[in-house]
């Protein structure tokens, strides 16, 4: 798979149609992104493969916010899977990257991945390579819907005492913009107590992540106590789908309910 | 407030300790009604079972 997307890119950059790609680099049994500029020097594109599918994965979207931020006026490639795709997709409509400047590598993840991840659409649109998965079953939601009001508290209250607020999860999250968070005010969540108030904070997280969450699984990868984050956020991702048939990262022009305001 | 609802009622929360209502300045009346009715409902559901986790870790 690898080789499909290394010679696609190889062309690219010999066309000179993108002034570099963004994606995986491995050496030395390190997997970290890096941007490629030379068609000659591709050797070690890596996909984020290590001991198992997906092991390697960054928030490239994040990183790509801060390219062209500098680079504005290049046109850059950047590695995607069914997630960040749907991270770009809602980036464009917030207006954080421009749509016109960049240029989408597919890949397709694994069927092991796919359902580990619970994902809705485990292939990009713009696939390279790589297997257009099918739809996983959705089972950490129902295992906590399972549960009665009482059972669910205690449920979350032991998961967020773990919580030692190293904002990891906010710090990955490839949707995380906002250049004040409201995490960080103190009438919300009171600074300096651990765990952040329980449950406060991870609840004020999981409204902000409505129509955003991308359900890469960053968060939970990052967040060092096991939090099931991903659990939480999908619940919200279902709750706008059902009452606002909306569905985060599938459309390149339907706005989320929370972003109508038009900044000029 | 949908949200904030369904959410609440996912984390263990019963979804009737939150309430909306758009009351306008002049509609005194019908303000005190709400909360009154309000107040009923949460004597009813009992103490927030969030405050007694506060008193343990204190």
């Amino acid at each position: 798979m690898g080789q499909k997307i290394k010679e696609h890119v190889q062309k690219l950059l010999t066309e000179g149609k993108i002034k570099g790609f963004l994606g995986l680099r491995e050496e030395n049994s390190d997997i970290m992104p890096h941007l490629f500029c030379d068609p000659k020097k591709l050797d070690h594109l890596s996909l984020g493969d290590w001991k198992k599918a997906g092991d390697a994965r960054y928030p490239l979207n994040q990183l790509m916010i801060r390219l062209t931020m500098e680079h504005p006026e290049e046109t850059l490639a950047v590695l995607v899977r069914g997630c960040d795709e749907r991270g770009l997709k809602e980036l464009f409509k917030w207006k954080q990257l421009n749509e016109e400047k960049i240029v989408l590598i597919g890949m397709g993840c694994p069927d092991e991945l796919a359902k580990a991840c619970e994902c809705e659409k485990p292939f990009p649109d713009s696939l390279i390579d790589g297997p257009k998965g099918e739809k996983a079953d959705n089972q950490k939601v129902a295992r906590v819907e399972a549960m009665d009001l009482d059972t669910r508290l205690q449920f979350w209250k032991a998961e967020f005492d773990r919580c030692i607020k190293c904002f990891g999860c906010r710090n990955v999250c490839p949707m995380c913009f906002c250049n004040e968070c409201s995490l960080e005010e103190d009438q919300l969540v009171g600074t300096g107590e651990i765990p952040p108030a329980n449950p406060t904070f991870h609840l004020a997280r999981a409204i902000h992540m409505v129509g955003r969450c991308i359900d890469c699984g960053l968060c939970e990868e990052a967040c060092p106590a096991d939090i099931p984050l991903r659990t939480l956020y999908k619940k919200m991702t279902e709750i706008i789908s059902k009452e606002f048939g909306y569905k985060t990262g599938f459309s390149v022009d339907e706005k989320s309910p929370f972003n109508m305001i038009e900044v000029k | 407030m949908t949200f904030l609802k369904k959410l609440l009622e996912f984390s263990g929360i019963h979804p009737e300790r939150l309430r909306t209502r758009w009351v306008s300045s002049a509609e005194a009346v019908e303000f005190v009604h709400e909360v009154s009715e309000f107040v009923e409902e949460i004597k009813k559901l009992g103490p927030n079972p969030l405050k007694a986790k506060k008193k343990e870790a204190a």
